[in-house]
């Protein structure tokens, strides 16, 4: 017994021996600091430069860096480039941060920039940001952290355009060198860098260790499961699986108010949903202007914000509201009466001899808004005699019908506001977009001024030239914008400390990743 | 050699079968509205990155010629890759497969712990009160669609928790409690349907053993009821159920798509799925033809079985 009692103690002893030992500096006891974001959806490509889903933006924003980014009031600020200067209304030269690295320990320097440009606006990329830039007639790099760009001609919208993602600078040493497929890799400077990716499943992100910004991002990693359901993750949300995520749709708030910990944040965009009209197709009543006319003046805006969305959400025009431009508002669309709008509709569709039209309106449930959106649309152009069918088809079929066959009258989706007024409206003129080329009809006048809107400054004369264009899209009624699109970041107070943005203009609900605090 | 024989006559009829899925399948993406295209440029696909994507991919090709082309490259075991993420898809289908093995083998364990028992009771019970609760059971599991309950307790559970967790997945070599957590609401989603489907397979298979004339002997000499249902009844009964449970677990093993995407579970189901969504062509074709193999393999199984459970099947062969 007694030497048993000595053997426990003895044990005892070593084992408080070799903890001791095992104790190195106080960082070894350190537990590594996780956020979880519950992801609504799985990326589809890898290729920051051609990819035009939120669900990759999303992803891509913790990856890389543009050269520049926009704040809360969409003024520009630093990002890759640190600095920077218009020295001609065609001429720019950014100074880039000397400290900021590739996540493989390079250094980002001025020729990565100018080749990732020189990438984005090769025809061969097939990236649909391109037009965005203008036309860029040159660039070079006086030393290894400048670059000067010159266009061919001023284009206001070309600093705005460099802080999308779109516009992301990737390596390009790496790339050229054959080591790094933009296409099937994510190789960034910015706060974290892909450790893992399971496909539909779930991303592991660990932080840059060569991100330029000393002490950040504040979580050692980030984990990303996705859970495409909307109650799944509001479920993960609850029982504190997951620290934060995001929705479209206006009741989760409600349905998340009873929860302790859980915080909902209404984000607001410059984005807003708009409706396609197919002018172009013979087999459409919306071929005659008259009808297209018509339609637009029987939707109720108001009610499909108040109806749809519960009032979360107002009113939109073609320049986005939240530019907080005059442009479009004094449009009799949106300033008359609706009832004597719905008198003026009627008139038209007598004018056009078919005071009954029947259409049909796409509304893919792909997002859980569109179906609710069509629901008030047809309600509302019923009183003006519009015979409206809803036709919830899946996506890819949606996608084909509408921007490759042309073979639809009335579609619903949204259009990303960006950052500057001028960048969203350039989707009217379709031989730049292309994407519409097959339902919208071309206008020279609308092109005409498109184009000029595009080459003035920030001012007075933009705002009236904005005004005009305003006015020509709403005599088009070819494409229209509805209601702002609002986005309703929820998450763990509790697990979390989390900066958001109350507002965003380049779809980058998470800008201030890398601020992120777990707190547990 | 006569087993030899039977075996590589089955192995032929399924090569023939597997080679016509595969052409179905094939041929029913090619026809499915939208392209991968569509999908993975959204509304801003120009003709140009159209062009640029055919080629990558070799959608320019004559639709004869892709098909061969992947044929020939399946008969390698190459499954293609992903047009995401340009990783093979035979390694995500491996690496997937184990989980919806387990999430089919929790809903057929279950299917058959409570299916089983309770079909037999209910078969034994002929028209009384346990056969009338076997029926309603039974009416009730099969009347009530997978997404439908699958909803329900995602609701139910987003709320009251009662230890259990509503979607996400912990593999089961890294936390078997999580795991179990996270499975057991798809499990039952899936489980009550083949709780329904063996209830009512052997609750009819019983009945229609019990009215058999060696049944009739067994209780006219006095055999014990335990005694007559374990040794006369059950083993008769058996054929059709393992028809309906080998048919079930194929069903499974192909993948529950609704439930592994209601649930999240990342299974072979939800990455069919999701690739159909995204037009991911090589990854539909394979998934498919895999599950189809599955199917026609676990049949071939059954068939076997059925040898071993009646001697005169096995005699015939």
């Amino acid at each position: 017994m007694r030497l048993l009692e000595m053997s426990r103690r003895s044990l005892l002893a070593l084992g408080l021996g070799a903890s001791l030992l095992a104790v190195p500096a106080g960082r070894a006891f350190a537990e590594e600091k996780v956020i979880t974001w519950g992801k609504p959806g799985e990326i589809t490509g890898f290729d920051v430069h051609v990819i035009g889903t939120v669900a990759s933006w999303e992803l891509f924003q913790l990856v890389y860096e543009t050269l520049l980014t926009a704040d809360e009031n969409f003024d520009l600020q630093p990002g890759l480039a640190e600095s920077w200067e218009q020295t001609s209304p065609t001429s720019y030269t950014f100074h880039l941060r000397k400290d900021a690295k590739w996540s493989n320990g390079r250094p980002v320097v001025a020729d990565d920039v100018i080749g990732s440009l020189r990438r984005i606006i090769n025809p061969e990329t097939a990236s649909y940001w391109a037009k965005q830039f203008g036309t860029i007639a040159r660039m070079e790099a006086p030393d290894n952290h400048t670059v000067v760009v010159e266009l061919e001609e001023p284009h206001t919208a070309f600093l705005p355009a460099l802080a999308h993602i779109s516009a992301a600078i990737i390596p390009i040493q790496e790339y050229e060198a054959g080591s790094f497929d933009p296409t099937s890799q994510l190789l960034g400077s910015g706060p974290f860098m892909v450790a893992e990716h399971k496909q539909d499943e779930s991303w592991t992100l660990v932080r840059n260790p060569y991100y330029w910004r000393k002490g950040y991002p504040l979580a050692d990693k980030l984990f990303a499961p996705i859970i495409p359901d909307e109650s799944a993750r509001i479920a993960a949300l609850r029982d504190g699986r997951v620290d934060y995520t995001s929705f479209t749709n206006p009741d989760v708030p409600l349905l998340l108010a009873r929860d302790r910990n859980v915080e909902v944040v209404p984000q607001q965009t410059t984005n807003y949903y708009r409706v396609d009209v197919n002018a172009l197709s013979e087999k459409s009543p919306f071929h005659d202007r008259r009808v297209r006319q018509a339609m637009n003046l029987s939707l109720d805006r108001e009610a499909i914000a108040q109806i749809a969305f519960g009032g979360t959400v107002s009113v939109d025009y073609p320049v986005p509201a939240a530019f907080q431009k005059q442009a479009c508002r004094e449009l009799p669309t949106y300033a008359l009466p609706r009832a004597e709008r719905l008198e003026r509709a009627r008139a038209l569709l007598k004018e056009a001899g078919n005071t009954a039209p029947k259409i049909g309106i796409i509304a893919t449930p792909a997002n859980p808004m569109n179906p609710r959106i069509a629901q008030v649309v047809q309600q509302s152009m019923q009183e003006a005699g519009f015979q409206v069918e809803i036709l919830q088809q899946p996506m890819a079929e949606y996608l084909q019908k509408v921007f490759t066959d042309g073979d639809f009258d009335m579609a619903l989706s949204w259009l990303a506001g960006y950052t500057d007024p001028t960048m969203v409206i350039s989707w009217w003129n379709p031989k730049f977009a292309v994407w519409n080329g097959v339902f919208q009809e071309d206008v020279p006048a609308l092109d005409q001024a498109l184009e000029e809107v595009k080459k003035m400054p920030v001012g007075a004369a933009r705002d009236e030239k904005l005004a005009e264009v305003c006015k020509l899209i709403d005599e088009g009624a070819n494409l229209l914008a509805l209601v702002s699109k609002v986005d309703y970041i929820a998450y763990r107070d509790d697990q979390v400390a989390m900066k958001l943005a109350t507002r965003t203009g380049s779809s980058n609900a998470f800008q201030y990743a890398a601020e992120y605090k777990p707190l547990d | 050699m006569r087993l030899l024989r039977y075996l590589l006559q089955r192995v032929l009829l399924a090569s023939v079968t597997l080679l016509g899925v595969s052409l179905l399948v094939f041929l029913a993406l090619r026809f499915v509205p939208g392209g991968y295209a569509d999908v993975m440029l959204g509304p801003f696909v120009t003709p140009q990155a159209r062009a640029t994507i055919a080629t990558r991919f070799g959608l320019d090709q004559p639709m004869s010629v892709q098909y061969f082309h992947w044929l020939g490259a399946l008969l390698q075991g190459d499954f293609g890759v992903s047009m995401v993420t340009r990783k093979p898809v035979i390694d995500e289908l491996l690496r997937r497969a184990p989980v919806t093995a387990e999430l089919a083998g929790l809903s057929l364990l279950l299917a058959l712990g409570v299916g089983l028992p309770l079909g037999v009771a209910s078969g034994v019970g002929g028209a009384g009160r346990r056969g009338g609760v076997g029926r309603i059971v039974g009416a009730l599991g099969a009347s009530v669609p997978d997404f439908v309950l699958g909803s329900v307790l995602i609701f139910v559970f987003s709320v009251w928790s009662l230890w259990l967790r509503v979607g996400g997945f912990v593999p089961l070599a890294e936390d078997p409690v999580a795991n179990l957590r996270t499975m057991i609401l798809p499990a039952v989603t899936l489980g009550v349907f083949g709780i329904a489907l063996i209830l009512r397979t052997t609750r009819d298979a019983v009945l229609r053993v019990m009215t058999e004339g060696h049944i009739m002997t067994a209780v006219a000499r006095g055999d014990r009821p335990w005694t007559i249902v374990r040794r006369h009844v059950l083993r008769n009964a058996a054929i059709p159920v393992v028809t309906v449970a080998a048919t079930y677990f194929g069903y499974l093993l192909g993948g529950a798509v609704i439930v592994e995407v209601l649930f999240s579970i990342p299974g072979v189901g939800f990455y069919i799925y999701s690739a159909l969504e995204n037009r991911d062509y090589a990854i539909v074709q394979a998934g498919v033809l895999a599950a189809a193999a599955v199917f026609v393999a676990i049949n071939m199984l059954a068939d076997t079985a059925y040898a071993l459970l009646d001697p005169r099947i096995g005699a015939q062969r």
